[in-house]
């Protein structure tokens, strides 16, 4: 308990110090609002152009189609979010040995590199996946019963560490290669596929996206028990226990990889 | 206090030909050497010293600072600070210790000095009270008044420098680690740290590892220095000690009307001298003459430049540190 609450503090702090340093330049912060907004907007008449030409897709309606669309970008913008400095490990943290600092601060390397940034950009997919979400549900037609309404939101946290897992695992490939960044872009763009119904891909790339890089848990298979009622225990059992390995592996391979750091000549 | 015992650590490293050729012929066929960093290095340093490393580029300075801070995991060997092992357990034992990396930063680049202190004193659970009678301290001895209130990007390298160690002495650390905290700095901004770092030696028994190049810092800061040399001690002592067994080296300076006064002299001859105990430099009317005292006796040296030409000045020096170290990175040590 006492670990939590410190790590919840330390968190704050960081993301008091984020904020500041937003406002530091405030020029550039209004314009990246507007920006984000221009994106978001373009992104939304893009998917109404293209939702508006299929009335349903491998049988599955227009509203469905929508609302597994939105539950994929949920987990993905809390990721982006909060954890979006894993990606400068791979770039460019331990390839000029700024990893250097996070070693002798005594918190734990992973949680400090987690929460030190975070990234505002993500807001649009987060605002966007859920107004997508809000939208599209009253189509369906779903039993909205309450317990599936909770299930959805408890969910949400699991299936993001399902991101941040496989980010930490192919950043974690940096202490032994120096840098890994393309390795976490290649794994980081099977998340696409976690965009439609899985059953629009062929067996094997089903297979793929719900075995091995398993984003398919992220949305669609949730999606399966929160609009069909279907089998909740692979379902919603699944994705926890993906979230889980991936995330035991992440830290494991992570701590391992610390011992295989090299830091850089100074 | 800090215990290192045969330390030792292999990097691997890729071996590629040049060019790109070399690079996609590595990319198939990968081929790595093992290169030793540091080779089986042990010292103690007792509470409230303050111990100088030295050593040429590339010795493994960092490296040896870098595994003593727990950054780098050893190959073999140990260190221990108060019986504490970084490898075992890295977070209780970084809060004994402050590192400066003299060419990096720990403090928020975009916010106000000030923010930095804020967020160390959580992340190092400094507790209010004492957090402000350190800030206070910190304040008299680095002066940071000045500064603290801009952001850390518009500091000069000399003000900056004072920030970083004041933010690696913020949670009162029994050791301080700093990797070259001289670097880049002019003559006074220099002084001035290294009074910092003395007082803060004297006033909290604070032990300090610092590594440099430049020699006025050990020489004003330490009693004792350690110098690497492609991965291993060759050296451990005071610097009066450094001087006595290799300082053997004495510079003759004279002026004269001779023409060619060098050649005329030809000490390498006459005594016989082989280029590393002797140089000789004419420059205009003057000569510099660098030679080894414990081959050819200051006096031998000074009788036979003054009967075989007319000087007109001449002294001569015992060799400074400098000298000393240029010599032995140069020839290596014996």
């Amino acid at each position: 308990m006492k670990h939590i609450k410190r790590a919840l503090k330390i968190h704050r702090i960081f993301m008091a110090q984020e904020f500041k340093r937003m406002m530091e330049y405030k020029g550039d912060f209004v314009v990246g609002i507007i920006g984000f907004l221009l994106v978001q907007l373009s992104n939304l008449m893009f998917l109404w152009i293209v939702f508006t030409q299929i009335p349903n897709l491998a049988g599955w309606s227009i509203y469905e189609v929508v609302f597994i669309y939105g539950l994929s970008l949920i987990p993905k913008g809390i990721d982006h979010f909060f954890f979006d400095n894993l990606w400068s490990i791979g770039f460019f943290i331990v390839r000029k040995g700024d990893f250097d600092k996070y070693l002798t601060r005594p918190i734990n390397t992973l949680f400090h590199v987690l929460v030190e940034k975070i990234q505002i950009d993500a807001l649009g997919e987060l605002v966007m996946g859920i107004a997508l979400v809000c939208v599209s549900a009253p189509g369906i037609e779903a039993e909205w019963s309450a317990f599936r309404i909770i299930a959805m939101i408890f969910m949400i946290p699991f299936v993001t560490l399902i991101f941040t897992g496989v980010k930490t695992i192919t950043s974690s490939v940096a202490f032994w290669t120096k840098r890994s960044g393309n390795i976490t872009f290649l794994f980081y763009t099977f998340s696409d596929f976690a965009r439609y119904p899985a059953t629009v891909y062929n067996r094997f790339v089903q297979n793929v996206i719900t075995y091995i890089i398993p984003f398919a848990l992220t949305s669609y298979y949730p999606a399966l028990y929160i609009i069909k009622g279907e089998n909740p225990l692979f379902n919603l059992g699944m994705p926890v226990v993906a979230a889980v390995v991936l995330m035991g592996i992440g830290i494991f391979v992570w701590h391992k990889g610390i011992r295989a750091y090299e830091s850089a000549g100074s | 206090m800090i215990h290192v015992e045969n330390l030792r650590k292999e990097f691997k490293k890729t071996v590629k030909d040049p060019g790109l050729k070399g690079s996609l012929k590595s990319l198939f066929k990968p081929k790595s050497e093992k290169v030793v960093a540091v080779d089986n290095i042990s010292f103690k340093v007792a509470e409230g010293e303050i111990l100088g490393f030295i050593g040429p580029n590339g010795a493994g300075k960092s490296t040896v600072i870098k595994m003593l801070t727990g950054i780098l995991t050893p190959t073999s060997g140990s260190c221990t600070i108060n019986g504490k092992n970084p490898t075992q357990n890295r977070k209780s034992y970084v809060k004994e210790i402050g590192v400066v990396f003299g060419q990096r930063t720990q403090l928020w680049w975009d916010l106000p000095l000030r923010e930095t202190y804020g967020v160390l004193k959580e992340i190092y659970e400094v507790p209010e009270d004492s957090y402000k009678k350190r800030m206070a301290f910190l304040n008299e001895v680095l002066e940071l008044d000045d500064f603290i209130s801009s952001p850390v990007r518009t500091l000069s390298l000399g003000q900056r420098m004072r920030a970083d160690i004041a933010a690696s002495l913020l949670h009162s650390p029994k050791v301080l680690f700093l990797d070259e905290p001289t670097i880049g700095l002019d003559v006074v901004v220099k002084d001035n740290i290294r009074k910092a770092i003395e007082h803060i030696n004297e006033q909290e028994k604070t032990t300090v590892i610092l590594t440099t190049h430049d020699l006025a810092d050990i020489e004003q800061l330490s009693k004792r220095m350690v110098m690497i040399d492609k991965g291993t001690k060759v050296f451990d002592g005071s610097i009066a000690g450094l001087k006595s067994k290799y300082g053997q080296i004495r510079e003759l300076y004279f002026e004269t009307d001779v023409k060619n006064a060098a050649e005329v002299l030809g000490y390498a001859e006459h005594f016989s001298l082989s280029s590393d105990d002797l140089s000789v430099e004419p420059e205009g009317n003057s000569v510099k003459v660098r030679f080894n005292s414990s081959i050819v006796p200051v006096s031998d040296m000074l009788s036979y430049t003054l009967n075989k030409i007319n000087v007109s000045d001449i002294n001569v020096k015992g060799a400074d540190i400098e000298e000393i170290i240029r010599r032995l990175y140069e020839q290596g040590v014996d």
